[in-house]
């Protein structure tokens, strides 16, 4: 820290207090050998009395120590004592050369004093210019650069301080993070903007508004002014002196570069993921364009032969085509209905509207859903006796259950059974959707939740390979997991697992009386 | 077209299914009147007393939930909505706000014309029968003011609480309650939050009734909005 103004003041009271008491001392310490020593001697140790005060405390204080020591010596040692007057033109000339060598000496220390401090300074600036490129490399978010902009310059320069970024609409403006303790609170945002248009530093000690209390300095980067830095001083002269003027630019142009990289940083990390979401989407494009234009292709078909040749048709045949258009628009609907789903759990934090459910009726509602498609289906289903309650999306859960129950009537063939299972174990709740089918390979079990994978991919089965991703989606929304594993006999099963994170909530029971 | 059948309005912003609905309404002999906006149809609503209102909830001028309650406020013309939104909550809140029942796009006109007939024919009901004496549908019988219940020949017995659950849906049967109707008329109205009230009655209630609770026939759920009794007409 540098000493403020008016501990410097005080400081030099003290030394020049040093300055008279130190040739007092060594009166004190030489009256005794008086008989002694010379007066040459006694002269020599009121210079070294000199000397040390002028390296220990400066010049002022060491012309005050040799002029004290001069009036010592003239009362207390050269004769006649205890009087100003010296007999001896001997001593008066010996006194005269202590004074001369003594203020050339003062001079000397003094000046070697000086160079010291100056370079004690300018060590403390280097290493805090160290200390600041130190944290500002290890700093990779812009919110951490600015962070450790503020407090290093709080502690270099004292004063609480901000910095202030253009917003969307080029306005400068204060950020949105909260405020560190050292952040500054009241800059004037007209005067920043002004400062952030024209790339001119503003406020106090400046031409521009010198009657605020804050400085403002524009941040320079590469490519123009990218912000402004709003510091309150406590002393001017910390911000003002020409070494500290140029370390505050040092300090400003290293948060400027640290800014300026941490932007590029971030722009390529987004050019990286906008291109992975380009790729995404192409694949996603290429697959499901296969799968809405093929029943829009017999939809278009069928209508136009419906609208041009309608006479010409026979009852027969415009039921079929009819019939292929409700058929193949059911297709395309259940398709959109499975993208758009896809799409809203994609879109990020899936908004669970959990409430509490019984197992039982999501995979009642699931197959009731289902129940046209699984007319012809055997469906075992088997439910532990006294199944608790679940704090879980309903809703979503039975989107995961029709997709199950979907897929495996799909790809099992007519006839076999599909089996269902839900049971409360002591991770949570498990349901299993089993099928007969022709299993799944091993290498491919993980892989099958993937968006569009699809085991066969040209096979004549519809659908986009998005169903189990849903699935996969939903339950891991719900802290659960699903997995598929072969099962003994032939055929896959599907197993979720839901955590149970809460206790069901208990309800008054009711009178036991029953009605009749 | 000479129809002289039931008054219907039809307020749906899209033209293309206007005319769709408009087209097959009227070939069911039903009269239609068409409205693009919501303010267009709660003046025709207001001027030709129609019978039934089938309301697109996606409208462009005010939102179909703000139709049905400033209809609700001076009338109780049956209200069925169409929503091309799959959001529960938003078909939850119309039936909350007094809808009486709801179609999610896309839906086959079949099914339309059964709701719409289904709700025509409850509404005749209402005013003559006033308080059914018995419900039936397949095994299930309910005789509402005798409280006896009846699967086959099987009588079952239900406490207070299940009975008046299984009242509540046989007096809507065929159209959904929202879980917050049956929480309210069940439980009372400081009972709403308590939606494990009505799931573990409604367990209780299965067991007793449905032959395999896990696929039930007659108290089906429909997942995210309420219940419905089965008519066998859905």
């Amino acid at each position: 820290m540098i000493p403020s103004y008016s501990q410097r003041a005080e400081h030099s009271y003290r030394y020049l207090f040093w300055g008279s008491v130190i040739p007092l001392v060594l009166t004190l310490i030489d009256w005794p050998f008086r008989a002694i020593l010379t007066p040459s001697n006694i002269l020599l140790v009121y210079l070294l009395g000199v000397f040390f005060v002028a390296i220990r405390f400066g010049l002022w204080p060491s012309i005050l120590a040799a002029l004290t020591s001069a009036a010592a010596f003239a009362f207390f040692f050269a004769p006649p004592i205890f009087s100003f007057a010296i007999d001896d033109p001997e001593n008066l000339a010996g006194l005269a050369v202590m004074l001369v060598v003594g203020a050339v000496t003062s001079n000397l220390a003094a000046n070697v004093r000086y160079q010291a401090r100056v370079a004690e300074h300018r060590e403390r600036r280097a290493s805090a210019l160290y200390r600041l490129s130190k944290a500002l490399a290890e700093a990779r978010l812009e919110a951490e650069i600015i962070e450790i902009g503020v407090r290093h310059i709080h502690a270099e320069f004292g004063g609480r301080n901000t910095f202030l970024f253009p917003d969307r609409n080029g306005l400068v403006r204060y950020p949105d993070e909260p405020p560190l303790s050292i952040s500054l609170a009241g800059a004037d945002l007209s005067i920043a903007r002004r400062v952030f248009s024209n790339g001119q530093m503003a406020g106090r000690g400046t031409d521009i508004a010198p009657d605020e209390t804050v400085v403002y300095i524009p941040l320079n980067g590469s490519t123009g002014t990218i912000g402004v830095l709003a510091l309150e001083p406590v002393d001017v002269r910390r911000i003002f002196l020409p070494e500290q003027s140029q370390l505050l630019d040092t300090f400003v142009n290293l948060i400027v570069h640290a800014l300026e990289r941490a932007k590029l940083a971030e722009q390529a990390k987004n050019a990286t993921l906008k291109m992975q979401a380009e790729t995404l989407r192409n694949s996603l494009l290429s697959s499901i364009s296969h799968d809405l234009r093929t029943p829009l292709a017999t939809i278009v078909g069928a209508a136009s032969t419906l609208e041009t040749d309608e006479d010409r048709l026979s009852k027969d045949s415009k039921r079929k085509l009819v019939g292929a258009i409700s058929e193949e628009a059911q297709r395309m609907s259940d398709l959109t209905t499975k993208i758009l789903e896809m799409a809203r759990l994609e879109a990020g934090d899936v908004q669970l509207n959990r409430q509490w459910y019984a197992p039982e009726e999501i995979v009642g509602s699931a197959l009731r859903r289902l129940d046209k498609k699984l007319k012809a289906r055997q469906i075992n289903t088997q439910m532990a006796d006294n199944l608790a309650l679940i704090h879980v999306d309903a809703v979503l859960l039975q989107q995961v259950m029709v997709n199950l129950l979907d897929n495996a009537d799909k790809y099992s063939p007519a006839g076999l059974p599909i089996d269902i299972s839900v049971e409360t174990t002591p991770v949570g709740l498990s349901i299993t959707v089993a099928d007969r089918g022709p299993g799944i390979p091993k290498n491919l079990q993980q892989k099958i939740f993937d968006k569009f994978f699809r085991i066969h991919a040209e096979s004549a089965q519809s659908g986009v390979g998005l169903g189990l991703s849903i699935c996969r989606a939903i339950v891991e929304a719900h802290g659960g997991s699903i997995q598929a594993v072969n099962r003994s006999g032939g055929g896959t099963l599907f197993q979720l697992r839901i955590p149970i994170l809460e206790r069901p909530p208990t309800i008054d029971s009711e009178e036991k009386g029953l009605i009749l | 077209m000479k129809t002289t059948g039931p008054l219907l309005l039809l307020i749906e912003d899209d033209p293309q299914f206007r005319l769709l609905l408009s087209t097959t309404l009227e070939n069911q002999d039903f009269r239609v009147s068409t409205a693009a906006t919501g303010r267009e149809g709660l003046t025709i609503a207001r001027t030709q007393q129609p019978s039934l209102l089938i309301l697109d909830l996606g409208l462009p001028d005010i939102d179909g939930q703000e139709v049905i309650l400033r209809l609700r406020k001076w009338s109780g013309l049956p209200i069925i909505v169409l929503s091309a939104r799959d959001q529960e909550s938003d078909i939850t809140q119309a039936l909350d706000n007094g809808a009486d029942d709801y179609l999610t796009k896309p839906f086959s006109t079949a099914e339309l014309m059964s709701r719409v007939k289904a709700l025509l024919r409850r509404v005749a009901k209402l005013p003559g029968g006033g308080a059914q004496e018995c419900f039936q549908v397949d095994e299930l019988k309910i005789e509402l003011t005798r409280r006896r219940v009846f699967v086959g020949e099987r009588e079952v017995h239900l406490t207070p609480i299940e009975f008046r659950l299984l009242c509540v849906l046989a007096r809507n049967a065929g159209f959904v309650v929202t879980h917050r109707q049956l929480l309210e008329k069940v439980w009372g109205a400081s009972y709403i939050e308590h939606s494990h009230y009505l799931r573990i009655y409604m367990g209780q209630l299965r067991h007793k009734i449905e032959a395999d609770p896990a696929r039930p026939h007659y108290l089906l759920t429909e997942a995210g909005v309420g219940y419905r009794l089965n008519t066998g007409e859905n």
